[in-house]
């Protein structure tokens, strides 16, 4: 069984490697909002030089790094799964002799390997080279940002998958999707750092799904979590990917069970 | 001349009108729809008003004059998005065909794509740029109104209009060839609006040139919001130079007229 999952996160990957244009052209997107961030936020640290604990270095490589990874851990505006619902060829992937969570699962975690490799690196890299955005140069920051990325990609083809398959109920369930979209990028630390929050605010975020999507990788990638505060940000990721994917499948199987699909 | 102007006016009106009504008709939705953008642009906003926490300025800006900046930028923005809508999905005109028989009817083609789609939704914005508007006022009470500074105002946000929706027409005169929509344009739009969201200065001196004198949006929010705070212009140009807004949206707007023009005159169908 497990072949067959491979299988699908290997065609998922073929297939977006069609799209060579639209991904350079996504590319580029990337890199213009980070260099916009980027002069932003070099203005706002010419008055003084560390802010909320962060250096403009620091910030400066948050940003890239958010750029780089938002196309995998939140991918915007995604809606296959939903369309796929609307125009009722679902019934096709729910009649295949697999787990109807897992087959989703392979097909982004296919895709989101593509986008590591083909949007995230060079988005990252054109960071480093237009605004000396840097890399760690520890090698156990690297691998526990490996870790907690990981669990962030996860977590986000949960999350993706649970906004979907509400359409099995709501009709118009983009404006749903817009919205969650929307929430997560906020809370994950897509629009700026989640360390600039006010206090209160913070609290809420640091508890939230979304802190594990983006922001507590890329507090481990600045070398900015150690000790018990670091194992508790793991934690918690890990205990939401577990959450957030019971939820997904048991929503699944109950939209599975009353699915009716108009013939023709 | 002029009774041609008048006609396609009037045209423009009714192909409006009609969409008003359908959408309208889905009020539901259309409010759903109008809460998520003005949620998802709000958002947006206090990401930037957030940075005000940690610092107090931004090159000298104030955190309610970056209101005010971020503000005019929404709304002109706002209103090309919703004027501009069926430009922006042109590729789909040109895909299905549709393009070559709106060309058969003795009426303008411009009239016919522009007012194809009229999104109600995109009120969401505006909205928010209400807000920005309001939070930029209270934090700056000391501001004086003159009516020089309104017109100004209202002056800039009708240049940003015009010139957002320029781009819009030359990324779909594009499709001509292209056949698809370029994500490259939405760097000069989205990207446009956000870059304009905060005070020119902040960028690289080619970024700042690029965006007074070759797609000048920077006449569209951040001369008028120097004028209305008695900020010096950029490269520095004389405080009049504000007065010029409309004008050189209007050239803006001719180039891409003249562009759209000579797509047309070149189209030879999508084929099929």
């Amino acid at each position: 069984m497990l072949r067959f999952y491979i299988e699908v996160a290997r065609t998922a990957f073929r297939r977006q490697l069609i799209y060579r244009w639209a991904n350079l052209a996504g590319l580029i997107t990337n890199a213009f909002w980070g260099a916009i961030i980027s002069y932003l936020i070099i203005a706002l640290y010419h008055a003084r030089p560390v802010a909320a604990g962060y250096s403009v270095q620091d910030t400066l490589r948050y940003t890239w790094l958010a750029q780089a990874m938002i196309m995998i851990v939140l991918t915007f505006g995604w809606y296959d799964l939903m369309l796929t619902i609307r125009s009722g060829e679902v019934i096709s992937d729910l009649s295949k002799p697999c787990d109807f969570y897992w087959y989703w699962f392979s097909r982004e975690f296919g895709r989101d390997l593509y986008y590591l490799l083909f949007r995230g690196l060079p988005t990252y890299v054109s960071g480093m080279l237009l605004f000396s955005a840097g890399i760690p140069g520890r090698l156990d920051v690297w691998l526990l940002y490996a870790v907690s990325f990981l669990l962030g990609a996860m977590l986000g083809i949960a999350y993706r998958f649970l906004y979907n398959v509400i359409a099995f109920w709501v009709v118009e369930a983009r404006a749903v999707g817009g919205m969650a979209g929307a929430i997560a990028l906020f809370f994950s630390g897509g629009y700026l750092a989640v360390v600039f929050f006010p206090p209160w605010l913070r609290a809420i975020a640091d508890w939230l799904p979304f802190n594990g999507l983006l922001n507590v990788p890329a507090e481990i990638f600045l070398g900015k979590l150690s000790g018990g505060d670091l194992w508790l940000n793991l934690a918690r990721q890990l205990v939401w990917l577990i959450v957030l994917t019971l939820v997904a499948r048991l929503v699944a199987a109950a939209a599975t069970r009353r699915v009716v699909v108009q013939g023709g | 001349m002029l009774s041609n102007i008048l006609s396609d006016l009037s045209l423009y009106r009714r192909l409006i009108g009609m969409q008003l009504r359908t959408q309208a008709q889905y009020k539901f939705n259309l409010l759903i729809d109008v809460g998520t953008y003005l949620f998802v642009t709000t958002m947006e906003f206090f990401g930037v008003l957030f940075y005000f926490g940690s610092f107090k300025s931004i090159l000298g800006w104030t955190i309610g004059e970056v209101a005010l900046l971020t503000a005019t930028a929404s709304f002109g923005f706002g209103l090309a998005e919703m004027i501009g809508a069926g430009i922006d999905s042109f590729d789909v005109t040109i895909r299905r065909g549709e393009f070559d028989r709106l060309l058969l009817r003795p009426v303008s083609a411009f009239i016919q794509v522009i007012g194809s789609d009229f999104r109600l939704r995109r009120l969401g914005r505006l909205t928010q740029g209400c807000i920005a508007f309001a939070i930029g006022f209270v934090l700056l009470p000391g501001f004086h109104w003159t009516p020089a500074k309104l017109l100004i105002l209202l002056l800039g946000i009708a240049s940003a209009a015009a010139i957002f929706v320029s781009i819009l027409l030359m990324s779909a005169t594009l499709c001509f060839w292209t056949v698809e929509t370029t994500e490259l344009f939405n760097s000069l739009t989205y990207g446009g609006r956000e870059m304009m969201s905060y005070p020119l200065t902040i960028y690289h001196q080619l970024l700042q040139r690029f965006f007074l004198f070759v797609v000048p949006l920077a006449f569209g929010a951040y001369i008028p919001v120097c004028y209305l705070l008695d900020r010096p212009l950029p490269f520095d140009m004389p405080a009049v130079v504000a007065f010029a807004s409309p004008l050189v949206a209007l050239a803006f707007t001719l180039v891409a007229g003249a562009v759209w023009r000579f797509g047309v005159y070149h189209y030879q169908g999508t084929g099929s």
